[in-house]
């Protein structure tokens, strides 16, 4: 093999896994509530400044400060849930829409005023440094992305199969009205899973700063790489959104190697109103 | 002519004055700040209308528009540098808004409810990036992008922008209303209940859904061609930029989805508030953020929702909608003699 080419084809697996985290939340939500979390690109990228932020202003480690994010997203997320969506629901098929489209813009410009419109990076001691594949380096922010992705995938995993809450949600999100009648207070729930995909939220953010340079405007584009992992990988299937993830991921890094970085969005965007277009149901889905 | 007049009501004869106003105020001395004001509000209209059109009564959540407008502007700045003149670059711009719009429709029409709008907002997003790396006429600029000034413009003035933002205006106003009173209309609202009933039922759901989403890109794309020929440059980062979704999301959200009538107040609505913060620039899309989550969980109808809720839209509705004719038999009506 080309040892050049080696080098787009890593990474783009390696951020593919991050990109997969990044479609965690949306995923869950979607999958419980039946709500494209239209905020969720810029409530990742919230959880990007909150590191930045607590990194810049008490010097602590990003890793650490998710003790911090995690929390702040967590209360957010349940806030969102049982005070906008819940109601929200009750009104329209189209008003969570609409309400999560106005999250979107608040976040995106309070980002602004807090935070600045300027581009912002994390950059930890370890960032600096690299692994070797063969003969080839690569910076070892991308390898963290993507182990931090398995282990976050496989913790919820672990916890829908085997908690009481996780359970809980998945029957929620299998037959609300059959959990409802099993006593299961389905609302708390909704607030829960909302919550829980917050978490996943903030890891993310946290380690998509450490990689991505990011601005208040960067939440829709990763919306958007967020929703094409669902379309992709299909809904239900930890193991699909994974493959979607790199996928894209692979799509950015070889559009970029081949046809240059200033378009290799374009190519994630075309490749998912492809996809629409041919598998609307995803192509890995069922 | 009996029956013609039979079937005038006040409700007609106020838009007729308030058409016949909005129409000579420019030639009768008004600010032109004001003029402004309302060529703004003109656009907002025709483009919330069309949102209204496709969101409201077709349910389709269409998170797309800025891809309309921003097509048709750039087709009309893009045929201002070739020597084309401006009002065929115009129609050339709502014509390609709404090939595009067909086009769009294969990949955004498999999916339904929030898929549709998630889907929809990818095209704004693809567009950008494509013109901002594709500069068709006029050379490469410094610093990458294409940023346009539309040329060609020194026979148009404001008054003349104004006229035709009107006319606009007021053909979104009557293509919702035919569209709602046709079988279209109908087989709209039937699809919007219920997708798989209306399909059964022999409803060709697929292209009845695309009249309207095609109808709205090329309203949408005229609206956008007029506000760029008023504000004369165009570039890819605040043409295909989501605010212009938030004011058209805004206007008939504020106003009242899925009402005749909502589009238009809550076009006067954002117009203003687009002025008053004019000078919280910063806090803007916060502001209106919040007023759009606030309007929606209070009251999901808007302005008229709350005009209904509260009696007065039917005593208006009642005035407006009875017949001239029964008036002249009416027996307390002050102009009866």
């Amino acid at each position: 093999m080309n040892g050049e080419i080696l080098n787009p084809l890593v990474i783009g697996v390696l951020i593919g896994g991050l990109y997969a985290l990044i479609a965690l939340g949306l995923s869950m939500v979607f999958g419980v509530m039946r709500l494209i979390n239209l905020a969720h690109g810029d409530l990742v990228i919230l959880g990007s400044y909150l590191s930045y932020f607590i990194w810049t202003s008490l010097g602590l480690d990003p890793i650490l400060s998710l003790v911090l994010t995690i929390p702040v997203l967590f209360g957010l997320g349940f806030f969102i849930q049982q005070f906008l969506m819940k109601r929200a629901f009750a009104i329209s098929s189209e008003a969570p829409l609409i309400i999560a489209f106005g999250i979107a813009l608040i976040i995106q410009n309070a980002n602004q005023i807090f935070f600045s419109p300027l581009s912002r990076g994390i950059s930890t001691s370890y960032s600096g440094q690299s692994f070797f594949l063969g003969l080839h380096q690569f910076p070892v922010y991308y390898l963290m992305d993507f182990i931090v992705a398995l282990i976050v995938m496989l913790a919820l995993r672990e916890f829908l199969r085997r908690t009481y809450l996780g359970r809980a949600i998945t029957a929620a999100s299998q037959d609300s009205k059959a959990a409802q009648l099993m006593g299961i207070n389905t609302k708390t729930i909704y607030g829960f899973a909302f919550a829980i995909a917050m978490i996943s939220a903030a890891i993310a953010g946290t380690f998509l700063g450490m990689t991505f340079p990011f601005t208040p405007l960067s939440g829709t584009q990763f919306l958007m790489i967020a929703f094409g992992v669902v379309i992709i990988g299909g809904l239900g299937s930890l193991f699909g959104t994974f493959m979607a993830g790199l996928i894209l991921g692979l799509v950015q890094t070889l559009a970029g190697y081949f046809l240059g970085a200033a378009s290799q969005m374009l190519f994630v965007y075309l490749a998912i109103l492809i996809v629409l277009a041919i598998r609307p149901q995803g192509l890995l889905g069922r | 002519m009996k029956s013609l007049f039979g079937k005038l009501t006040p409700g007609y004869l106020i838009s007729a004055v308030a058409v016949i106003l909005l129409a000579v105020l420019p030639v009768a001395g008004m600010p032109r700040s004001w003029t402004l004001y309302i060529l703004l509000f003109l656009i907002y209209l025709a483009m919330s209308n069309m949102w209204n059109l496709i969101a409201g009564y077709s349910g389709l959540i269409s998170l797309a528009q800025p891809a309309f407008l921003g097509l048709a502007g750039y087709t009309l700045a893009i045929c201002s540098w070739v020597n084309v003149p401006w009002w065929a670059g115009m129609l050339g711009g709502a014509v390609v808004a709404g090939i595009f719009a067909f086009l769009v429709s294969f990949a955004v029409f498999r999916l339904s409810g929030v898929y549709f709008a998630i889907g929809t907002l990818v095209v704004p997003e693809a567009l950008r990036i494509a013109f901002y790396l594709w500069r068709p006429v006029g050379g490469s600029l410094a610093g990458g992008g294409a940023g346009y000034t539309v040329k060609g413009l020194s026979g148009v003035g404001i008054q003349d922008l104004y006229w035709l933002a009107l006319v606009i205006g007021l053909a979104s106003v009557i293509i919702v209303r035919i569209i709602l009173r046709s079988n279209l209309g109908l087989a709209l609202a039937a699809i919007r209940d219920n997708q798989k009933a209306a399909a059964s039922s022999g409803v060709n759901t697929f292209r009845i859904k695309l009249y309207p989403f095609i109808i709205g890109a090329i309203i949408t794309g005229l609206a956008g061609a007029v506000f760029y020929m008023y504000q004369p440059f165009i570039e890819p980062i605040s043409t295909f930029n989501v605010k212009w979704t938030m004011i058209i999301l805004l206007a008939t959200v504020i106003g009242g989805m899925r009402t005749e009538g909502g589009p238009i107040i809550g076009s006067i609505v954002v117009v203003f508030l687009y002025f008053l913060l004019a000078n919280y620039g910063n806090y803007s899309l916060l502001i209106q953020g919040i007023i759009l989550i606030v309007i929606m969980l209070l009251s999901p109808q808007g302005i008229v929702g709350i005009a209904s809720k509260t009696g007065l839209y039917r005593s208006i509705f009642r005035f407006v909608r009875r017949p001239l004719r029964d008036y002249r038999t009416g027996p307390s009506l002050p102009h009866d003699s």
